[in-house]
């Protein structure tokens, strides 16, 4: 049983819960594995928590596949198996926090799945193009914008 | 990343003190001094997680990760010097088990604090670490404890190990389980090498080892017999052996046992094998299989640890073996007549070399050392003649006649006669006077276990061409029944060369009919076999004549030459010795002994004039028409021509072996010195030692026949000649 921020409880399987190295730590403790065991994640919304325990569930009929890196392609089903592709078809917020979920839940497939995803948003963009991608302000003055771009000059040439 | 899940950011001071220090490590300690054990709620394990977690999310100034690392390993630091430390010392001195109990505790606490830590601090593993290249948090806490407590009180612990294993070594029962969990930390210490086992404790192990079993040497040698000896460190080595299953590390075994071996049984091996009442030899000649099994056994366990046991073997033998020769030599003195047979003898030898064949592979499991010291001996005994027979000629005929009556089975033969037994079986083989053929497959087949393939492939080669000789006599008497008829019977056999020794052929003249017979086979035979070339050696030929005088006929069995000879007598001639010497065309050498078989053995059918006892070249012969006797069938025996055992022909023979050698040695070598050579050749033959300038004629034969050539610029110096090389290929 897993319990969200909001006071929320989420049934789990075990096999299905122990996908989380956090999880999987606490329970190793627990000789009585039959029992059910109550796991606050004051750090994870309902919502997201909803969206992590569907990812671990599929995972455990079809495990995703190994991220190939550095990206082979900017488009996620071309990276990892359709289902997958379609999770993180997700808005912007919902995907950061699924980042910050996974990450503090550790599910290391989702961390991977989640952060290649935002690489996947950056690879052949300009500056430009991510700010906007990402509404970030640019709050470089234009020499110090010079300056980076001299020192990263190599990533632009052809 | 901001931490999104608490609004607020955490202040190292309020996170440290209120949660992680209260929560988990106030609890932790706590929990481990009063050893009711150490579990935290769910509820309690996330809060502390996440509040770790949160803090080293934070984005910098508020990011706590470095302070948490370093806090984390003060900690454990502080609990083993302010707590674990005291308690350790205060039980040093009271005894050594008192000591490991409590460093026993102390260590599975530790791993139960550093694994809870480790889980409440582990974001610091996933990122801090990695990207700081630090030790993880468990390394971190091992070495903390290593540095606090493991070098503080490794000696003594050691020191209390050694103490338990020693009275254990007395008989005394210790708690191994207790000594197998200090021995992991040892192992632990080693931080995934066994560099502290090996230094901290396995090294002073072994010396303590070494001084306990240096004393029991000194006492065990003074006291006990050898027997006694080597069963107390039959039972040392196998409870060494457990010892390190049930409480060492598995690297020590090879270690362990080589201390032990060392001290009780390298050092005082020679003691041991020589001690005066129960040594070696006295186990020997008492036959003490069960005490020499051991023996043997343990000494194997030495490097070449055998060697002297097999010298001791070999002298005893040897020894023995003298007696038998000194018990002959006894006889011989009390004036017994020296025969060239002296079963006696023989089968006291044959029985000597079966009961220690026997012993060898029983006792010593067949290893080449023994049997090695068995033939050396037997080489010895062999060479060690006295009277006017040598030995090897005794044996060679007593088996000779063994096989002959076909009564007992032959048991053994020597080694050294190999070849001369080669040629004994060949002339009995050919002469059809083998009792049975199975005992001299028997015998083969014993002389192939003893002797190796090399020696026996030729014997076998006979036993095979008689074989197929019987299905030869079938396919030609077939042929000759559609010839036209002749009055003899007749029946070749065929041997093929390099199977049987080389035999002397007179070159005798054959009579017509006789010759007609040699003819028809040869006719056949070359249809049959057209790339093989026929060569009669009728001095190996038997044969039955129906020989008329006056009214009495009679079948006489005699051998060709015989034959061929009373042939001439046929018409009633009368003839010199010269003149059969001509008419037959045989030397006297061969006509002589030929002659006295036939007019002064037991059965004279042929008269001699004058009448004696031994062939003079002025001699007359003519057919005995009063010859009479009370059997039909008469067997005249002629003295064969050839020697039953002549140095000559084994000389021959292992010059053929000789060059075998060197032609292997150059064509491996291609180029050789000669010194390298002679003394290559020596090592590589097996059964007999020639003469070097013996080595040197057959090398200069090699030469003559242009397999070798001398270098150019070196006379010293063989080479591979090019024709050598067509040879090698053609074959």
């Amino acid at each position: 049983m897993e319990i969200s921020k909001e006071g929320d409880t989420f049934p789990v399987d075990i096999e299905v819960a122990k996908m989380s190295e956090l999880v999987r730590g606490m329970l190793e403790e627990d000789a009585d594995e039959e029992d059910t065991t109550e796991i606050p994640l004051p750090n994870v919304k309902a919502q997201v928590l909803k969206k992590v325990i569907e990812f671990c569930k599929h995972h455990k009929s079809e495990p995703m596949t190994e991220i190939e890196k550095p990206l082979k392609s900017p488009v996620m089903a071309e990276v990892v198996q359709k289902w997958y592709a379609d999770f993180v078809n997700v808005e912007q917020v919902l995907l950061f926090e699924l980042i910050l979920a996974a990450n503090y839940m550790d599910i290391k497939p989702l961390l991977d799945l989640t952060c290649a995803t935002v690489a996947s948003m950056i690879k052949g963009k300009t500056p430009e193009e991510i700010r906007k991608t990402f509404n970030i302000a640019n709050d470089f003055s234009p020499e110090e914008e010079a300056q980076v771009r001299e020192e990263n000059k190599w990533c632009e040439e052809p | 990343m901001a931490n999104q899940g608490n609004g607020n950011i955490i202040q190292l001071e309020d996170g440290w003190n209120n949660v992680i220090k209260r929560g988990a490590i106030d609890v932790l300690e706590r929990t481990l001094d009063d050893g009711f054990g150490t579990s935290f709620e769910p509820k309690e394990y996330i809060r502390i997680y996440t509040t770790c977690y949160d803090m080293c999310t934070q984005r910098s100034p508020y990011n706590w990760s470095r302070d948490l690392y370093q806090r984390h390993g003060e900690t454990i630091e502080q609990y083993l010097r302010n707590t674990v430390l005291p308690a350790l010392q205060d039980k040093t001195g009271q005894g050594g088990t008192i000591l490991l109990n409590e460093l026993k505790h102390r260590w599975s606490n530790h791993q139960i604090m550093n694994k809870w830590l480790k889980k409440f601090f582990t974001y610091l593993d996933r990122y801090y670490v990695k990207h700081h290249s630090l030790p993880t948090l468990e390394q971190a806490g091992l070495q903390r404890f290593k540095e606090e407590i493991y070098q503080n009180v490794k000696e003594d612990a050691t020191a209390a190990i050694i103490a338990l294993v020693d009275e254990e070594r007395e008989g005394g029962i210790i708690d191994k389980t207790l000594v197998k969990s200090i021995v992991e930390l040892y192992e632990s210490m080693g931080m995934g090498s066994l560099d502290s086992y090996t230094a901290d404790f396995e090294t002073p192990f072994l010396e303590a080892t070494r001084a306990y079993y240096a004393r029991k040497r000194e006492d065990w040698i003074t006291k006990d017999s050898t027997p006694d000896y080597l069963i107390k460190v039959e039972k040392a080595l196998n409870e060494e052996k457990v010892r390190v299953v049930e409480y060492l590390n598995p690297a020590s075994e090879p270690k362990l046992r080589r201390v032990v071996e060392d001290e009780i049984l390298q050092k005082v091996q020679m003691n041991l094998l020589e001690k005066e009442g129960s040594g070696c030899r006295v186990l020997l000649a008492n036959d003490k299989s069960e005490d020499l099994q051991r023996m043997f056994h343990l000494f194997s366990r030495l490097d070449s640890g055998l060697q002297p046991m097999a010298n001791i073997v070999e002298s005893f033998i040897t020894e023995m073996g003298n007696a038998c020769i000194d018990k002959r030599q006894t006889r011989l003195d009390s004036g017994e007549k020296d025969k060239n047979d002296d079963p006696e003898f023989v089968k006291s030898l044959i029985d000597l070399h079966e009961k220690y064949l026997g012993v060898i592979r029983e006792i010593f499991a067949s290893h080449h050392l023994f049997q090695k010291a068995l033939k050396n001996s037997f080489e010895e005994i062999i060479n060690n003649d006295v009277g006017q027979f040598s030995n090897a000629e005794l044996m060679s005929t007593f088996c000779d006649r063994v096989l002959k009556s076909g009564g007992e089975k032959l048991s053994e033969m020597e080694v050294e006669q190999s070849l001369d037994r080669i040629e004994s079986v060949g002339q009995r083989l050919l002469n059809q006077r083998s009792a049975s053929d199975d005992a001299e497959k028997l015998m083969i087949a014993k002389l192939k276990v003893q002797c190796g393939t090399q020696f026996t492939s030729k014997m076998e080669g006979m036993l095979n061409d008689l074989a197929i000789g019987n299905d030869t006599k079938v396919e030609f008497d077939k042929y000759v029944a559609k010839q036209p008829p002749i009055n003899l019977s007749f029946s070749p056999q065929i041997l093929t060369t390099g199977f049987w020794p080389s035999y002397k052929s007179p070159e005798i003249v054959i009579p017509e009919n006789m010759t007609k017979c040699l003819e028809m086979f040869k006719e056949w035979h070359d249809v049959t076999h057209t790339k093989r070339k026929l060569t009669w050696v009728h001095s190996l030929g038997n044969a039955t004549v129906r020989a008329t005088f006056g009214k009495k006929s009679y079948d006489l069995q005699v051998t060709t030459l015989q034959a061929v000879a009373l042939n001439a007598f046929n018409d009633g001639s009368t003839l010199g010795l010269e003149e059969l010497q001509k008419s037959l065309n045989l030397d006297l050498e061969t006509l002589k002994p030929l002659m006295h078989s036939l007019s002064c053995g037991k059965h004279k059918v042929i008269t001699k004039s004058p009448a004696s006892n031994k062939i003079n070249s002025t001699d007359t012969f003519t057919a005995n028409a009063k010859f009479t006797c009370n059997m039909r069938k008469i067997r005249i025996p002629m003295a064969s021509i050839e020697a039953s055992h002549s140095k000559a022909r084994v000389d021959e023979d292992r010059s053929y072996a000789i060059e075998a050698v060197i032609v292997r040695i150059m064509k491996a070598r291609k180029t050789m010195k000669h010194q390298q050579l002679i003394s290559e050749v020596l090592s590589q033959l097996a059964f007999f030692k020639p003469q070097p300038r013996v080595i040197k004629k057959r090398i200069e034969a090699l030469i003559d026949r242009e397999y070798l050539e001398r270098s150019a610029d070196d006379q010293q110096q063989y080479n591979v000649s090019f024709l050598f090389f067509h040879v090698c290929i053609a074959h």
